[in-house]
């Protein structure tokens, strides 16, 4: 049994073609695999979440006289404009100049959309043809020529989950993880996703019409990073954003990682045959996903078990014996109303399935970045001899130790040379001015620490982040083994 | 019955242990559910444990040594304008406060809320906020 996209076209035209959400598809395929792959036409999918590589390409058009724009800004974020003289590029993740991670590129596309005039600006050196320098105006969506949006790596079919084992505060692109496993951040829409629904690409392809940010858009290829392989497909799509909705794309702040925009996105999964059918029948509990620990900032980060959608959506994961509770970071209620909004669409005739003219591929990998500078690790530039002084150490010894060595920080260690906290000069003049006579009443316990086997750059971070300038490194045992300083990392090693 | 109240010491106060006292006198228990204190000035969040005639007992007590006590009726609200509904805020939140209903709609109890503000600053959508006490 076959059914063709033309065929199903037709059943639109005259009214009669069978839609079925996603979630909705299981019950029906496995009651009768046969008949659901007969007399289901199309199921319709969904997901709206924040999708980093997104942006819009606009046109502006000429002033007189012109300007061949070399740098602008809207709303002062910046757009690449390594293009012809009045195209720009504007990137969903490109900071504001003045109010950081508060508003960004996304948040700008987001006022385009919502019909709010934007202040544009550009500077330019000038030429024969383009004798202006520099231009300032307020512009509408409406005011642009062409103004669509071009996103390189959309609608991931399902993305690894995080926690954070560390015991700090977590602020990540996938959202704010509590120390101590305190929650699970997970995204995606699991059954309902997109790709989840075609995961051997049999009806998605370039030239695949879909609702994106409710606008009629393209799939123009695959995704950047797509790796079906693994499960984890992308789409690159286009569409106008003349056409979009505020209710399907909105600008979003991550917290202390960046700005990135809710795309809206819904693919029809026109049903051809029973293998579509099937793969349409997925259900959230056979769509697993790695948990991954945050508080490792490594390409590889350790996985600290594999979960599915089911235990995702259900608002509690067991780590170790506990119940974790999980946020999600795509909306659900959007994507059921994209589901929805799709489906009428194909139900008032407003919107019909294009047969893709290339199919995208089903089997590449995403592979990782050759660098080819070594990666510089805390055991390749930490001072091995750390000074370090005992606890019951008398204030006047420990002071004597730091003038001795021009230090002014010293980690206390124990009689088996374990760490136990550490005492600044700072520590030392409080000391003295409360009267205060013990080395142990004095330290500070909770020491920032780092192990050998980190990469320079993950310490200048925590060095960072902490506003300190060295931590002692400490073997599993947290016995003291080195020291690095800021200084090091700067002179020794190669991060800036 | 139980009601949460915003709690500000001036200087001079924060070095008594009036809530020991207020708790002795009153004998109405308190729950601090927040508490933020430095030299010279605190502020405390707490669950008055008692009807309202003991509360009031409390405040009046609490307001007789001084301290500046307002009632909490209204702690977070959800701008449904700019909420998408993601549940990024759910699993933040100390006290369970906010939920996701049968539709996903995100509901928010504003009495369960301490006021901490972590759900605050992880809103991508920038849609929560805490009422001003």
């Amino acid at each position: 049994m076959m059914k063709t996209i033309k065929e199903i076209n037709e059943k639109i035209k005259k009214g009669e073609a069978v839609i079925v959400r996603a979630d909705e598809m299981p019950e029906i395929y496995e009651e009768n695999p046969k008949r659901a792959a007969k007399e289901v036409d199309i199921v319709t999918t969904g997901t709206f979440g924040a999708m980093c590589s997104s942006g819009a390409l606009l046109n502006f058009g000429h002033s007189d006289p012109p300007i061949k724009m070399q740098r602008i800004w809207l709303n002062n974020v910046e757009a690449y404009t390594g293009l012809a003289a009045v195209d720009a590029y504007l990137g969903a993740t490109q900071l504001s100049e003045d109010r950081g991670f508060e508003y960004g590129g996304a948040h700008v596309i987001e006022d385009l959309v919502k019909g709010v005039e934007v202040n544009l600006k550009a500077t330019a050196y000038r030429t024969d043809c383009y004798p202006r320098k520099e231009v300032e105006t307020a512009i509408t969506l409406d005011d642009m020529n062409q103004a669509w949006l071009l996103n390189p790596r959309n609608c991931y079919q399902k993305y690894n989950a995080a926690i954070n084992s560390t015991n700090t505060l977590l602020q990540t692109y996938m959202g704010t993880l509590l120390p101590n496993f305190g929650n699970v951040n997970f995204s995606g829409t699991g059954e309902i996703s997109p790709l989840n629904n075609d995961p051997n690409y049999e009806t998605i392809g370039l030239g695949t019409r879909i609702f994106l940010c409710g606008a009629k858009g393209h799939v123009i290829s695959e995704g950047t990073q797509h790796s079906p392989k693994t499960g984890f497909g992308t789409i690159f799509v286009q569409g106008d954003l003349k056409e979009m909705s505020p209710d399907f794309i909105a600008g979003a702040t991550i917290p202390n990682y960046g700005t990135s925009l809710f795309v809206g996105i819904g693919i029809p999964i026109p049903i051809l045959n029973e293998d579509v059918a099937k793969s349409t029948a997925v259900r959230n509990k056979d769509i697993t996903v790695n948990l991954f620990d945050y508080g490792v900032p490594r390409r590889t980060r350790p996985v600290v078990r594999e979960v599915n959608y089911e235990e995702l959506f259900s608002g509690k994961v067991d780590i170790n014996g506990k119940k974790v509770r999980t946020s999600s970071q795509s909306s659900m209620k959007v994507s059921h109303k994209i589901m929805e909004t799709l489906g009428q669409w194909v139900e008032d005739k407003e919107f019909f399935l294009s047969k893709p003219i290339k199919n995208l591929p089903g089997d590449s990998e995403f592979r990782p970045l050759k660098v080819k500078e070594e990666t510089k690790f805390v055991a390749d530039i930490m001072i091995k001899k750390a000074i370090t002084a005992y606890q019951k150490d008398s204030l006047k010894k420990v002071s004597e130790i730091l003038v001795k060595n021009a230090i002014d920080q010293i980690p206390i260690v124990d009689s088996n040379n374990k760490l136990v906290g550490i005492v600044t000069t700072w520590d030392i003049t409080k000391a003295l001015a409360k009267g205060e006579k013990r080395i142990s009443e004095i330290m500070t316990k909770r020491v920032i620490t780092s192990r050998k086997d980190e990469p320079i750059d993950v310490v200048a971070r925590r060095l960072d982040k902490n506003s300190i300038g060295s931590t002692p490194v400490v073997d599993e045992d947290n016995r003291v083994i080195g020291i690095i300083t800021m200084a090091d990392i700067i002179h020794r090693g190669v991060s800036k | 019955m139980t009601s949460k109240y915003l709690l500000k010491y001036p200087t001079g106060v924060a070095d008594s242990p009036v809530i020991s006292k207020t708790v002795l006198k009153t004998g109405v228990m308190m729950n601090i559910l927040r508490a933020n204190v430095d030299y010279g000035e605190a502020t405390l969040i707490v669950d008055i444990l008692g009807d309202k005639e003991e509360q009031k007992k409390v405040v009046d007590y609490l307001r007789g040594e001084g301290v500046d006590v307002s009632k909490l009726e209204k702690n977070i609200t959800n701008n449904v304008e700019k909420c998408v509904d993601c549940g990024a805020c759910i699993a933040l939140c100390p006290t369970e406060a906010i939920s996701f209903k049968d539709d996903y709609s995100i509901k928010v109890n504003s009495d369960k809320c301490i006021r901490c503000g972590v759900c605050v600053e992880a809103c991508p959508l920038r849609a929560l906020e805490i009422v001003r006490a």
